[in-house]
């Protein structure tokens, strides 16, 4: 019993990974940019439905409609006003721009929040589900099913639409979908944009779950690199079998080895990983 | 800051770095020769960016609240005038060596007249040998493990006692008052003062015959502790004992209610004294127990600038409109006795105020204050409490109780 | 050819500089001496980071695992009792063995995956040492003895660890310099321009970047034990801090990447720099720290380094022609 309930927990953080990887990953197999404002952007979204929800009443579900295009606008203008600059620049440049950023934002939001930890309440509280000894909290089943939601259109607009194909154009060839008319500078715009985006929304889901505080930013930024490379780069459904791998081998390493070593044994996979299988559990290998 | 690497880069920064050296030694002369004469300044290094930052709010309102009381009340007497007081902030990032450093900056550079030490036993166990270095009498308001006092040193003094004069009483209460307890489940944060006060908790258990049905740590970053909850639900125990920081114990009693775990007996260290902990617990926090070196409700009379916990209350209400806690109340404590000891003294020679310090044997509005021969306090009693209604009650020792221990947490 | 490469006068001008320094525990205070020695070690940094980083071409951020090992070996080695040079032989030599052996496996990656993975490598150490508490003291900290007997002064002790951390970055700058004019540097210069050319030309690939990892490891490592019985007390958060590993590259990319005696400099301007901020904007600094860097990025669009490999070259064709 004790093992189902750890899988079954294990599953839920899993999506949560993926939430929190999916837009990261984008941002790095498209544009080649290791975006370490990504944790700071969760922060920020999860502080908005923080003041949505006390101020407006709005539930995070409401909040959302916001947040996306909020973010995507966000990201859009940090992509096209500063890092499109160095965009072609070696990979310590954009990484060090980024680092720059993120200690800009962060002491931002140090500033405007205080580091106090927050938590939002809903009242209601969602309670828990439960099938005979298994429990599973509705929140975070909720924030799964958005966050799958989310991934899952995330996904489709990358499959389908117009933009979503250039962008997909762009990551697979970049000259040549510049030669086919490609307006790469605002394909990158974009896929940075929508990255933003989904890391404002995984914000907001997660504002149900953990405290709030700009000191998490890290935390989350670890998991989305750890999730990224376990998944491959750039696609989608890698973030999501990404995710639900490290939150599986989480929880099953807890359960074996003491919780002390959980982190330890997922960045070990981490290495393990790049070493053997650097495109991932799914995807196809990266840039170089 | 003309940094434009225009065409030799190596050069031109040889020269930009010239630059800045001279510019910050032209700062570091010109802003601190200004100290004004008749004040007297304390260093507070405070850990305001990185993972501590939300106890340097705490500190900063403890030494803030202080030093406005004085200041108002004229400021502190040596010998036959009186001075006013300013405390030196600065930020150490939440970073050990970085607090060592700044320790050094604030004695050497800023030249404060006495120092407070950085936050919690690691920093202010590191920064304490720039204290003894310099004969710089230092008081640590948030550092209780003893092994930061241990060390021969003369000029640190601590106003929290040894970790296990909170888990004697809890487990004492505990033992007392629900006798059905008897399996333990122990949950610690992998860090200094966490992993030491769960330590305490084991061997309390023990020597009242309690069994240790499960102990683990937890690494700092943990984003999630279904799994270590789980397993503690399969084992039943009767008293969940958990220790960390304040986002810590949040999520963990938020997961705890996710699984539905109830247990008699809930204690959760260091969040519960914290009102930003009933706030971010919400219904949950209901009948957590927790200790803590102070409580707003203690009944002490001091012959200090606060009096009495209630008067400290009402003047730290009006000026930031929330409930005091312990870890405000010890810094700003830390000034009170520093005061005290200044006016005793009679000068802020630096020998004579920690002689002062020393033999202090005096009652304030934290509880008696009498330093063991390590600097360490001896005389606090550290109450036990329980949240009841979104408020903190405490419930032991039996002198200042407000209520009695309540079972069941859910 | 790798005569040419370099830049005399700078390399001139940062041992000029570095020699003076030697003389501030004469007249700094002991607070100056803090900042002096924290500036030497972050010379190392930088120095050493340069070997992989700008001669080889790997992002490395494996220098907060080399720093942090070395403080722990060192650590544990003084608790034991070893003296403080047997202390940094070894803690070098360990570095040195294992950065060879992990190199051969991590160097296969490039590019954000080496950087990924030499960034997970300190992750991994500083949870091990966590876990390992029997003999790190895990998170609970390890204190370190007094390493330098009859060290009671101030200054004493203040200008030992001065000179001891001074007389290393020395040795690492002089050593990374060699190595930049050998035969080894030759090879990492192919090996970054185009490694499989490097190869077919009879450069043993592996073998060159792994020697280079080691060199960019034992230096740092060495500071680690000094930095450890310098502060007596370590903890695994504070040494194997994500920030030893992003600063170097840092000081690096300011003082031209690639260059010995540039990244000495961009380390003191760096951390002078830092400093200045920290000293004036108690609330705000990293923010405005931040600001710099990407003003300093930005004011490059193609970054510092591409402005050194046209400098070089430039240089180059001055003395070919």
């Amino acid at each position: 019993m004790l093992g189902f309930q750890v899988i079954l927990n294990g599953l839920v953080l899993g999506c949560l990974y993926a939430c929190i990887a999916a837009g990261f990953s984008l941002v790095w197999g498209v544009l080649n940019v290791i975006n370490l404002m990504h944790g700071s952007f969760i922060v920020l979204g999860s502080y908005l439905a923080w003041g949505a929800y006390n101020t407006l009443g709005f539930g995070p579900w409401t909040t959302l409609l916001i947040a996306a295009p909020l973010f995507f606008t966000l990201g859009y203008a940090v992509q096209r006003g500063i890092l499109n600059r160095v965009i072609a620049a070696p990979v310590l440049v954009t990484l060090t721009l980024t680092f720059g950023l993120d200690l800009m934002l962060n002491n931002a939001m140090l500033v405007a929040f205080k580091a106090d930890y927050r938590r939002m309440i809903l009242d209601p509280p969602l309670g828990t589900w439960s099938w005979g000894e298994l429990v599973v909290p509705v929140d975070r089943v909720i924030a799964m099913l958005f966050a799958l939601l989310l991934t899952l259109a995330l996904y489709l607009i990358l499959r389908r639409s117009r933009i979503g194909r250039a962008i997909v154009a762009v990551r697979l060839d970049r000259e040549a979908a510049r030669l086919m008319g490609v307006d790469v500078p605002s394909i990158y715009a974009t896929a940075f944009g929508f990255g933003a985006a989904m890391a404002g929304c995984a914000g907001v889901l997660l504002a149900m779950i953990f405290p709030i505080s700009p000191i998490s930013s890290g935390t989350y930024l670890g998991k989305a690199f750890v999730v990224c490379v376990l998944g491959g780069l750039g696609s989608v459904p890698g973030a999501v079998v990404g995710g639900l791998f490290l939150g599986l081998v989480e929880s099953l390493g807890a359960l074996a080895f003491g919780p002390e070593h959980a982190v330890t044994l997922s960045f070990t996979l981490l290495i393990v990983f790049l070493i053997v299988r650097p495109h991932g559990l799914l995807g196809k290998r990266g840039f170089e | 800051m003309s940094l434009r690497f225009s065409r030799r880069p190596a050069s031109r920064s040889l020269l930009a770095s010239l630059c800045i050296w001279a510019g910050a030694a032209a700062l570091g002369l010109g802003s601190f020769a200004a100290s004004a004469q008749g004040v007297i300044r304390f260093g507070a290094p405070l850990p305001i960016t990185g993972p501590l930052a939300p106890e340097a709010l705490k500190q900063q309102q403890g030494y803030d609240l202080w030093a406005e009381q004085v200041n108002k009340a004229g400021g502190i007497k040596v010998g036959a005038k009186k001075m006013k007081v300013e405390i030196v902030y600065t930020d150490y990032q939440s970073n050990t060596p970085r607090a060592v450093q700044t320790a050094e900056k604030l004695v050497t550079q800023d030249k404060v007249d006495f120092l407070f030490s950085p936050f919690g036993s690691g920093a202010a166990k590191a920064a304490s040998t720039v204290s003894e270095k310099y004969g710089m009498p230092t008081i640590a308001a948030t550092a209780s493990s003893s092994q930061v006092y241990d060390q021969g040193y003369k000029y640190l003094f601590g106003t929290f006692t040894p970790n296990d004069t909170l888990t004697t009483p809890l487990a004492d209460i505990v033992k007392l008052k629900a006798a059905g307890v008897r399996k333990v489940a122990i949950l610690a944060r992998n860090d200094l003062f966490p992993l030491a006060i769960a330590q305490e908790m084991e061997k309390a258990a023990k020597e009242r015959g309690m069994e240790v049905v499960f102990f683990e740590k937890y690494a700092i970053n943990t984003l999630d502790h279904s799994a270590a909850l789980s397993q503690i639900k399969s084992k039943a125990p009767h008293w969940i004992f958990a220790t960390g920081y304040i986002n810590d114990l949040v999520l963990i009693k938020k997961q705890m209610a996710d699984q539905k775990m109830e247990a008699p007996v809930v204690t959760m260290i260091a969040g519960p004294a914290y009102q930003e902990f009933i706030d971010a617990a919400g219904k949950g926090a209901e009948n957590i127990t927790s200790a803590a070196w102070w409580h707003p409700s203690a009944r002490y009379k001091g012959v200090d600038i606060f009096g009495t916990p209630a008067n400290y209350a009402k003047l730290f209400r009006e000026k930031y409109k929330s409930e005091p806690d312990y870890a405000q109340a010890s810094a700003s404590v830390s000034g009170v006795l520093f005061q005290i000891a200044i006016e005793k003294a009679g000068s802020l020679d630096k020998v004579k105020v920690r002689d002062e310090l020393a033999r202090m044997n005096l009652q304030t509005f934290w509880g008696p204050v009498k330093f063991g021969p390590t600097g360490q306090i001896t005389s606090l009693e550290p109450p036990v409490f329980q949240i009841q209604n979104g408020k903190t009650v405490v419930v032991f020792p039996a002198a200042i109780k407000q209520g009695e221990l309540k079972l069941g947490v859910k | 050819m790798a005569m040419m490469r370099a830049l005399p006068g700078s390399f001139r001008i940062a041992l000029l500089l570095l020699v003076l320094l030697a003389a501030l525990p004469f007249f700094g205070s002991a607070y100056g001496m803090r900042l002096g020695t924290i500036a030497c070690m972050y010379a190392i940094m930088a120095v050493s980071w340069n070997v992989i980083g700008g001669f080889a071409g790997y992002p490395s951020f494996a220098t907060a695992a080399f720093f942090g090992s070395g403080a722990y070996c060192g650590g544990i080695l003084l608790g034991k009792g070893w003296p403080i040079l047997a202390a940094l032989g070894a803690a070098g030599l360990l570095a040195f063995v294992s950065a060879l052996l992990f190199g051969i496996v991590l160097l296969r990656l490039r590019g954000h995956y080496f950087a990924i993975a030499s960034l997970a490598v300190a992750e991994v150490l500083r949870e091990l040492t966590n876990a390992a508490a029997d003999l790190t003291g895990g998170g609970m900290g390890l204190n370190i003895p007094l390493a330098v007997k009859g060290s009671g002064s101030v200054l004493g002790e203040a200008s030992f660890f001065f000179w001891a951390m001074w007389a290393l970055l020395m040795t690492a700058f002089v050593s990374v310099r060699l190595i930049q004019t050998s035969k080894l540097g030759f090879g990492l210069a192919c090996i970054k321009q185009n490694e499989s050319a490097a190869d077919m030309i009879g450069v043993n690939a592996t073998l060159y970047k792994s020697l280079a990892f080691a060199f960019s490891g034992v230096f740092v490592a060495m500071a680690g034990v000094l930095y450890a019985a310098w502060v007596h007390y370590i903890e695994p958060g504070d040494v194997f801090d994500v920030l030893f590993a992003v600063k170097p590259i840092v000081m690096a990319l300011l003082g031209g990447v690639g260059s010995p005696a540039g990244a000495v400099l961009g380390a003191f301007a760096f951390l002078g720099i830092e400093e200045l901020v920290w000293r004036n904007y108690l609330q705000i600094h990293s923010g405005v720290l931040g600001f710099l860097v990407v003003v300093l990025l930005l004011f490059l669009p193609n970054g510092l380094m591409s402005m050194s490999q046209a400098l070089r070259a430039r240089f180059a064709g001055k003395a070919a022609g």
